[in-house]
């Protein structure tokens, strides 16, 4: 037997070709026949089972694979329109009727979608077995009855007002595949069973993109792409970068790079600014000191100069918030907020009797809060407040509040926070409930009659009424002197001009509705 | 140097055990709830709590380190708390990109770097050695993630010669080679400026010995006697600091990661401690710990290799 015989040099030698023509390989060439759109997501996919999906990102996917009774339509109001349903119609305030369009098959030779998925799906979220975070969506369902293969009445035990533009068109009201489902034990994470959107899973590469290509089977209008790629790319700026690298179509911007983008974008390339539905503002702690003395707070509320914080952390290019709906929602506050009075501030600090306050901030440490906090700390040491800036990484963060965590929260005296929702004002104002202190109401500011108005927005179904509720609720944080509204931010996406795309009124992707210009 | 190589892989057990045990105390310090950063805020506190216990969150740290232990023994790294999927898995398919970035970046670092302490070795003291040193220094000095934005900006957006972000098509070697090239060249430089330095002052020193003075008392031409004897002898210290320098690439290629948006070990062990994904943590710094310790272990048993008089001393 001859003995493989390696001297050290060709070793050696053997690697640094092998490097060698590795660094020197050419840039592959992307010969494809096929229409690609190539977009970038904030996180990657992790769990689009719509009873548990994790993130924003999954529900992107989840839309384009598969299909909701209705879905959101693309442009500036938040409006629906028909999906998987030939026709959806509200009976009375606790009954709708709905009847499937007919064809709309499952992949893996699951058959055509039937009523019974439907009430599959959605009994599967609001039963307390299953355990989903999204049982709130169906809190008031009672049942889906089946009234034929495609039609069925899905049943309220009370009236509920965000079935429209939230339940329905969001992740609750995706539909999965009974069978498919049953067979898989009732729960998938990235490898749904059975799909029906307007484009399949073709491929999950974890971290580096997910590849959706167009269902041959969809009985709906003809998506523009053969193909989309989904890139997970969490920092905005090496997106930017791989959008003028021409290696992504579609991508949200940062709100730095905003006014220069808006001036002078790449050639070839949009800019769009759209109103986020997101709310940042600042809370105080009322149960501990300092901010136990609504005095205090009241000054917190003069001194801080939220247009100076619009424009050091969101460059001039955020609007002042009103209360925590964003406008172009129902309930949002149409008012004009009170201008920076610092003479008012310290006329309250001096009628609350304290001198010295020393007083923490607590902040996820992103760059626009801190520069946000930088501005609140030098406000109220103009009013005699010394303030600590504390800068967590969202682990700890989130957290903060948390009073099943310990007493950390009595540590906690004011915090810049962000919330995100969905189109319906309940999104908003849910976190501030008496039921939610200690939990997410991390201020503890406690009204009963806040708490009420909560519940009855919950099923009323006059606009109007529904409407006054929610500003009144605003009206009452803002009285509390708890809150310091500052801004819904905005989204910036930037795009090929060769690509029209389809986009919720806050800048949320709508990947089936892409399409090419020419 | 079977004992050698046996002593040095026990020692390798131990410290991959020490770093683990030690991480396990430090994710059970820091605050933060990862059944809270998992399920999001509609979770409940029964869900939570339900959470916490499928996933054997509640049980005490001790109990929860040695299932750790009795598992990885079975090749299970456990379950990654948001995807449900097998921490294996997840960092076996994060891996590879790593070691590709680091060896690259190391290719990098011998490919300029051994060249020029070479050549500053046998032009010493001239001009060329005093600029070549301070461009070394320089590439030393400056942030490679500077270096990372910059290449990114000039030869992806500005020539477009070379792709931004993601790690190359699946299944296309040259795409995936195009990708890496940029990445790992910021990795790499500061690499490049180490080598130089430490192959200069190797090579000044063999030089000046005698078997490489009776070589040129030979006639032998410098070529030859630099590059086969004196390089030889000079390249062993260079060894021992590659094998540290391509472990340290393994954990320090985060930051390439995240500028050019790649998959990879650094990055997965990021999110997976900003999360609190313990499972994924745990899992993820035992496999690069053990991949450290075995390029440490490479590098010994490497100079043992090429150099007899270390092979005679075991």
């Amino acid at each position: 037997m001859r003995r493989l015989h390696v001297t050290r040099r060709q070793v050696i030698g053997g690697a640094a070709s092998l490097w060698v023509s590795a660094a020197l390989a050419p840039r592959a060439a992307s010969a494809q026949g096929t229409s690609v759109l190539r977009v970038r997501s904030y996180g990657d996919i992790q769990d689009f089972d719509p009873a548990f999906s994790k993130a924003a990102p999954d529900g992107d996917v989840a839309r384009c694979v598969f299909r909701q009774l209705i879905t959101y339509k693309s442009g500036n109001s938040w409006e629906w329109t028909l999906d998987a349903a030939a026709e959806i119609k509200q009976v009375d305030p606790k009954t709708v009727s709905f009847t499937l369009k007919p064809g709309i098959k499952w992949s893996g030779g699951f058959g055509e979608m039937t009523a019974d998925d439907v009430k599959y799906s959605f009994e599967r979220i609001a039963n307390p077995a299953t355990k989903s975070p999204y049982k709130g969506d169906w809190e008031t369902l009672d049942q889906v009855e089946v009234t034929g293969p495609l039609s069925g009445v899905i049943h309220l035990k009370e009236a509920f007002a965000p079935l429209w533009l939230s339940t329905l068109p969001w992740n609750a009201g995706i539909i999965l595949c009974k069978k498919a489902m049953e067979a898989s034990n009732n729960r998938f994470t990235t490898n749904p069973p059975a799909t029906c959107g307007a484009y399949l899973l073709k491929e999950w590469q974890p971290k580096q993109q997910t590849i959706l290509v167009r269902n041959p089977d969809y009985n709906g209008p003809k998506p523009a792409y053969d193909e989309i790629r989904i890139r997970p790319i969490e920092d905005e700026k090496t997106a930017e970068i791989g959008f003028e690298a021409k290696e992504l179509d579609f991508t949200g911007t940062s709100v730095s790079s905003l006014p220069k983008l808006k001036s002078s974008p790449p050639a070839g390339s949009k800019v769009e600014v759209h109103p986020s539905l997101a709310y940042v503002w600042l809370g105080m702690n009322v149960d501990v000191p300092p901010f136990n003395d609504i005095k205090l707070r009241r000054a917190v509320q003069k001194a801080v100069d939220v247009d100076a914080i619009l424009q050091a952390a969101y460059f001039g290019v955020a609007e002042r918030a009103t209360g925590i709906i964003a406008p172009g929602l129902l309930g949002h506050r149409d008012i004009k907020p009170a201008p920076r009075d610092v003479e008012g501030a310290k006329k309250l600090m001096a009628e609350s009797g304290k001198s010295g306050v020393k007083a923490t901030l607590a902040i996820l440490n992103k760059t626009e809060r801190l520069s946000a906090a930088q501005v609140i700390q030098a406000n109220l040491a103009e009013i005699g407040i010394e303030v600590q800036i504390d800068a967590h990484d969202s682990g700890t963060f989130w957290s903060l509040g948390d009073a099943s965590k310990g007493d950390q929260w009595k540590q906690l005296h004011m915090v810049l926070q962000r919330y995100t929702m969905a189109p319906d004002p309940s999104w908003a104002v849910e976190w501030f409930v008496p039921e939610q202190i200690g939990v997410w109401n991390w201020e503890r500011w406690n009204s009963t009659e806040f708490g009420e108005l909560n519940k009855k927005a919950l099923v009323e179904t006059d606009t109007k009424k529904r409407g006054e509720m929610y500003v009144r609720m605003q009206d009452l944080m803002e009285e509390s002197g708890a809150y310091v509204f500052i801004t819904h931010e905005v989204a910036g996406v930037i795009y090929r001009d060769t690509v029209a795309p389809a986009l919720m009124p806050d800048g949320r992707v709508i990947l089936p509705g892409f399409a090419a210009r020419a | 140097m079977l004992l050698f190589a046996l002593r040095r892989s026990g020692l390798a057990c131990a410290i991959i055990f020490c770093a683990i045990a030690l991480l396990f105390g430090m994710i059970y310090i820091v605050p933060g709830d990862p059944a809270s950063v998992a399920l999001g805020p509609l979770a409940t506190p029964e869900i939570k709590a339900a959470f916490r216990a499928q996933m054997g969150l509640d049980k005490p740290i001790t109990t929860q380190f040695a299932l750790f232990l009795s598992h990885v023994f079975t090749g299970d790294l456990g379950i990654d708390l948001f995807s449900n999927r097998r921490v294996t898995d997840i960092v076996f398919e994060a891996l590879p990109y790593t070691i590709a970035l680091a060896s690259c970046g190391i290719g990098w670092a011998i490919a300029l770097g051994v060249p020029l302490g070479c050549w500053s070795a046998m032009r010493r003291d001239s001009w060329l050695d005093r600029i070549t040193g301070v461009l070394a220094v320089a590439a030393i000095a400056v942030p490679s993630f500077v270096v990372a934005l910059y290449a990114l900006l000039l030869f992806a957006v500005e020539l477009n010669w070379l792709p931004a972000i993601g790690a190359g098509e699946r299944g296309d070697l040259g795409d995936q080679l195009a990708h890496l090239v940029l990445p790992s060249f910021a990795i790499g430089l500061g690499w490049v400026g180490y080598l130089a330095r430490l192959v200069r002052a190797s090579m000044l020193e063999v030089l000046g010995e005698n078997h490489i003075r009776t070589a040129r008392a030979y006639g032998l031409p410098e070529r030859r006697i630099v590059f086969r004897y004196a390089l030889r002898l000079a390249v062993l210290p260079t060894v021992a600091l590659l094998g540290v320098g391509i472990a340290n690439l393994l954990s320090g290629a985060v930051f390439a990661e995240i500028v050019f948006a790649r998959p990879g070990a650094g990055k997965l062990v990021f999110d997976a401690v900003v999360t609190r994904n313990f499972p994924v943590v745990s899992g993820a710094v035992l496999v690069t710990t053990a991949l450290f310790a075995l390029c440490t272990l490479a590098a010994d048993l490497l100079i043992a290799w090429l150099d007899p008089r270390v092979r005679a001393s075991l």
